[in-house]
């Protein structure tokens, strides 16, 4: 989902007041004649800054029968523009002493710089002229189209699990197609993909309407307004972009499925829960109770199944992982427990395991210690995704997309804050429950005669 | 149909790789400010009697603060016959002290608002946090506990042992994994830089005796470094600090660690990791390269940058923007203490596996037999300067580097200095370290896919081939 490799993060957990100080991200915002929307976040602690302009397309407004085509496509935002042919794009960033990436995901495709302040006005004017047009070029998009389909490869084909837990999982939890199909798209949908459909999906979503633009880092806020102004003001507003439909059918009965990976040496368990809609305090519940149970060593499954019952090898996972933090998603999404077992461990043993930490939860909800650990530890893990300023620019970018509201970035910690042990109880008795769940089991293929 | 598509790339690498002339930027596009000086940080010294080195780095505002702290000695210091015991103990030496258990230690550093994790590497062995600076004190006391009062009781070590065990079979089945393997034994044969993890044997053949007697061998304040940088008062921390740290004592005779720069070996052969089911083959290409305190590392860097160490460079625009024949190419000069390594790696589907190791050879060789241009030069120095001030960024990766440079027996200042020395880089320099640590016949080459694709689409090179131990 990355342009390149080499800046993947994943994201974590995220939190307050009982855990000492609390900080507040400084925050100026504007509002372009075009729809622009402009925030800049001061930080003069070094002579840098970072950008992130996030569109409100992601993989679940692809259309069917393109999918993986909201990637394919970021991909083709960094093959130039009739003023800036391909290439000019990472000389004039690298040249400036900076870097680049883009990233797609459910609910937004951001692209993303960090540099030396002396490479402000290039990095802006080359974010705005790709906000123009496209250099709209077939052998551009037959070089990307090859080259993710190498990410594929890379990511999924040849790696053992073949991220089952973020492609499979949800395709089997949902039931429409804007949250289940395979976001990094079928090689017959991705072969499938025309020139003209790269110029139609620019043309309905890369518009500055359904964009915004944050920066981080030693810049002035009046100043930077001015060079938007600038550089920006002139790129025509569109009309206003579908939405996906993404309501899911209530879920009725536990869903089951046991895949063989000819890849893996070890067995894995996925588990999705559905959760309750985004910007309730549910949701900030269930973002809770995912940190207990998988935040470090001193989580619930952590300690039940790598320490005490010794039936796995690692657990990860939470609301919204792997594919985003516990507050950054848009529609709807699961929370996962992705977990490697320990050779030998049957399907059975590891589930019913799984499922006494799990019923615990809803008997024995945190006590005042555990409640003030996992609002530390979300609180720290959430400012430590704001401490890069192209990092606090994504947050601020997808908190003024989903919301108008650049502050939530500085208020997640008081929503952390405010949830309760009764909270979580009540949360995992009605939630983590068998028939609100995906499970999918994946065990190595038997290996051929003489292979290992 | 292989050794046609061979054939094929034989003639375009000629056409499309000379188009590096650069074209002239957009007429519009407005110029670079004057880039402002390297800000690194004011770096405060201390030495506590027991003989732990202390590097502070005060900086207010972020409520966070990030310790460091690192032993000297890593796969270098480990008994001859236990290859990777550096991980078995830092696996194990946050899993409980004498007087907090496993568990104790994991929720404590959570309430602090951190993990403490402990990983080994060939010349070291680092224990780190970050944590809420409001409860900064809290991950010293434990930093210290670790440090002096490790208990490697036995049920922890025999969890730590069955999940190294298993952790290894799961590396096992990945591409990455085994290609590092097999270059770093071909590279370095029987110097401990050979060595990426431990082995079943050395797993199995551990004893918390065995732990507890290394412990003592290496976890010693004369042989240790703790940075912390961050949110923090100096006077404040520097006493606490001393309060937690101060008891710590060196017991008995410290580990020798093996020092001496290996013998360079460079592999005729092709080396070949089967692994069966593949889509793809993953190029693992390295030699021996400078280290950190050598003279021509700054130039090596630049030559790196051009090569493949940036998204703009020659073989990410070859291999991957002009032709896609992968997603993740790209190259590196990986710093241990006797040596470096200079290394290129990519991911190709198995149909351009030869076709893309012509090319790799070629953009290699280029390197060490053309001078490159003037501006070249001068986009890689720009790129490398922005990126040191963007690895200032965040504490977490001050408090590293400061550490790596300690164990490279550099100062504080080198973060600063390593900027000028890049300044000062000339074509020249360039070209002669290119020539030096790039031409393809020095490099020892590993494929992991696919035996039988490997081998027919490797066959024209006239390659000989062995497979991986």
């Amino acid at each position: 989902m990355l342009r390149k490799l080499w800046v993947y993060v994943l994201a974590a957990g995220a939190f307050s007041a009982a855990s000492g100080q609390t900080w507040k991200v400084p925050v100026a915002m504007k509002t372009l004649g075009n729809g622009l929307k402009v925030v800049v976040s001061e930080d003069h602690s070094a002579p840098t800054f970072g950008i992130c302009v996030s569109y409100g397309i992601g993989f679940r407004l692809e259309p069917e029968g393109r999918t993986g085509f909201a990637h394919l496509f970021e991909h083709m935002m960094f093959e130039g523009t009739p003023n800036a042919p391909k290439g000019t794009l990472d000389r004039v960033i690298e040249g400036g002493g900076g870097n680049n990436n883009g990233d797609t995901r459910y609910d937004f495709t951001e692209y993303i710089e960090t540099a030396p302040v002396s490479a402000l006005d290039p990095v802006l004017w080359i974010e705005a002229d790709r906000m123009k047009t496209l250099d709209f070029s077939p052998a551009n998009l037959e070089n990307q189209r090859k080259v993710v389909e190498e990410e594929v490869r890379v990511n999924v084909l040849n790696q053992p699990y073949g991220l089952f837990f973020a492609i499979d999982l949800p395709g089997k939890a949902f039931d429409t197609y804007p949250n289940s199909h395979n976001f990094y798209g079928d090689f017959k949908d991705l072969d499938a993909a025309r020139i003209e459909d790269v110029e139609k999906f620019y043309r309905q979503y890369y518009l500055p309407n359904n964009a915004v633009l944050a920066i981080v880092g030693d810049v002035n806020a009046a100043d930077v307004f001015a060079k938007v102004e600038k550089y920006f003001a002139a790129i025509p507003a569109g009309p206003a972009p579908p939405r996906a439909k993404l309501e899911e059918a209530p879920q009725t009965a536990e869903r089951r499925a046991v895949q063989t990976d000819k890849l893996a040496n070890l067995p894995a368990l996925a588990v999705g829960y559905r959760v309750p809609a985004r910007g309730t305090h549910d949701a900030v519940v269930a973002a809770v109770a995912g940190e207990l149970l998988h935040n470090g060593q001193a989580s619930r499954l952590y300690q039940a199944l790598v320490k005490e019952s010794r039936k796995a090898n690692s657990v990860d996972g939470g609301l919204n992982w792997p594919l985003g933090n516990p507050f950054e998603f848009n529609g709807p999404t699961l929370l996962v427990s992705f977990i490697v077992a320990l050779p030998a461990t049957s399907e059975d043993d590891l589930i019913s395991a799984y499922d006494s930490a799990i019923a615990d939860l809803a008997r024995r909800g945190p006590d005042a210690a555990e409640l003030d650990r996992i609002r530390a530890k979300m609180r720290s893990d959430w400012y430590a995704e704001l401490e890069l300023p192209i990092e606090r620019a994504s947050a601020l970018s997808h908190a003024v997309l989903f919301d108008g509201n650049a502050d939530q970035v500085s208020s997640v910690p008081d929503e952390i804050a405010a949830v309760s042990a009764a909270d979580i109880q009540s949360f995992a008795a009605k939630y983590l429950v068998k028939t609100n769940r995906t499970i999918i089991w994946r065990v190595p293929a038997p290996k051929g005669a003489g292979e290992k | 149909m292989k050794i046609e598509s061979f054939a094929l790339a034989v003639v375009l690498c000629g056409t499309a790789s000379a188009a590096d002339k650069e074209p002239a930027l957009p007429k519009d596009l407005p110029p670079y400010g004057a880039m402002k000086p390297l800000a690194a940080p004011r770096v405060i010294q201390r030495k506590l009697a027991n003989g732990l080195t202390v590097w502070l780095v005060p900086e207010s505002g972020f409520p966070k603060v990030a310790f460091a702290l690192k032993l000297r000695g890593g796969y270098t210091a480990d008994p001859k016959d236990r290859p990777g015991f550096a991980d078995l103990l830092a696996a194990t030496v946050t899993q409980g002290t004498a007087s907090r258990s496993a568990k104790q230690v994991a929720e404590e550093i959570a309430s602090a608002g951190g993990d403490l994790s402990a990983s080994a590497g060939a010349d070291s062995i680092l224990v780190d946090a970050s944590v809420l600076s409001s409860r900064a004190n809290k991950a010293v006391e434990l930093l210290a506990d670790v440090a002096g009062h490790a208990a490697f009781a036995d049920q922890e070590v025999a969890i730590a042992k069955s999940n190294l065990s298993a952790s290894l079979e799961a590396d096992e089945a990945s591409p990455a994994f085994l290609g590092r393997r097999a270059l770093y034994r071909a590279l370095f044969g029987n110097h401990p830089y050979a060595v990426i993890s431990p082995t079943q044997d050395s797993i199995t053949q551990t004893t918390p005796a065995d732990l507890r007697r290394e412990y003592a061998r290496r976890f010693r304040p004369d042989r240790a470094l703790l940075v912390a940088a961050g949110d923090f008062s100096e006077s404040a921390m520097e006493s606490t600090i001393e309060r937690a740290f101060g008891s710590w004592k060196a017991e008995g005779e410290a580990a020798p660690i093996e020092s001496g720069k290996p013998a360079a070996v460079i592999s005729k052969a092709v080396i070949v990791v089967p692994r069966p089911g593949s889509v793809q083959t993953a190029f693992y290409l390295g030699t021996l390269g400078p280290t950190r305190p050598a003279p021509d590392y700054a130039a090596a860097r630049v030559a790196n940058a051009i090569y493949g160490g940036m998204f703009g460079s020659r073989l990410v625009n070859n291999i991957r923007e002009d032709k896609g024949y992968t997603y993740s190419p790209g190259a590196a000069i990986l710093l241990n203490h006797d040596a470096g390594i200079v290394l290129t790696r990519a991911d190709v589907r198995n149909a351009v596996t030869g076709a893309s190791f012509n090319e790799i050879v070629y953009e290699l060789n280029r390197m060490a037999t053309t001078a490159p241009g003037t501006d070249e030069v001068e986009h890689a120095k720009r790129y490398l300067l922005g990126s040191l001030a963007i690895q200032l960024q965040s504490r977490g990766a001050v408090a590293r580097q400061l550490a790596n440079l300690w164990i490279d027996s550099l100062p504080p200042d080198a973060l600063a200095s390593q900027a000028e020395q890049i300044a000062k880089v000339t074509p020249a320099e360039v070209q002669a370290v290119a020539r030096k640590y790039f031409p393809a016949w020095r490099m020892t080459v590993v494929a992991v896919g696919d035996e039988k694709v490997i081998r027919e689409e490797l066959a024209p090179f006239g390659l000989e081939f062995k497979n991986a131990q």
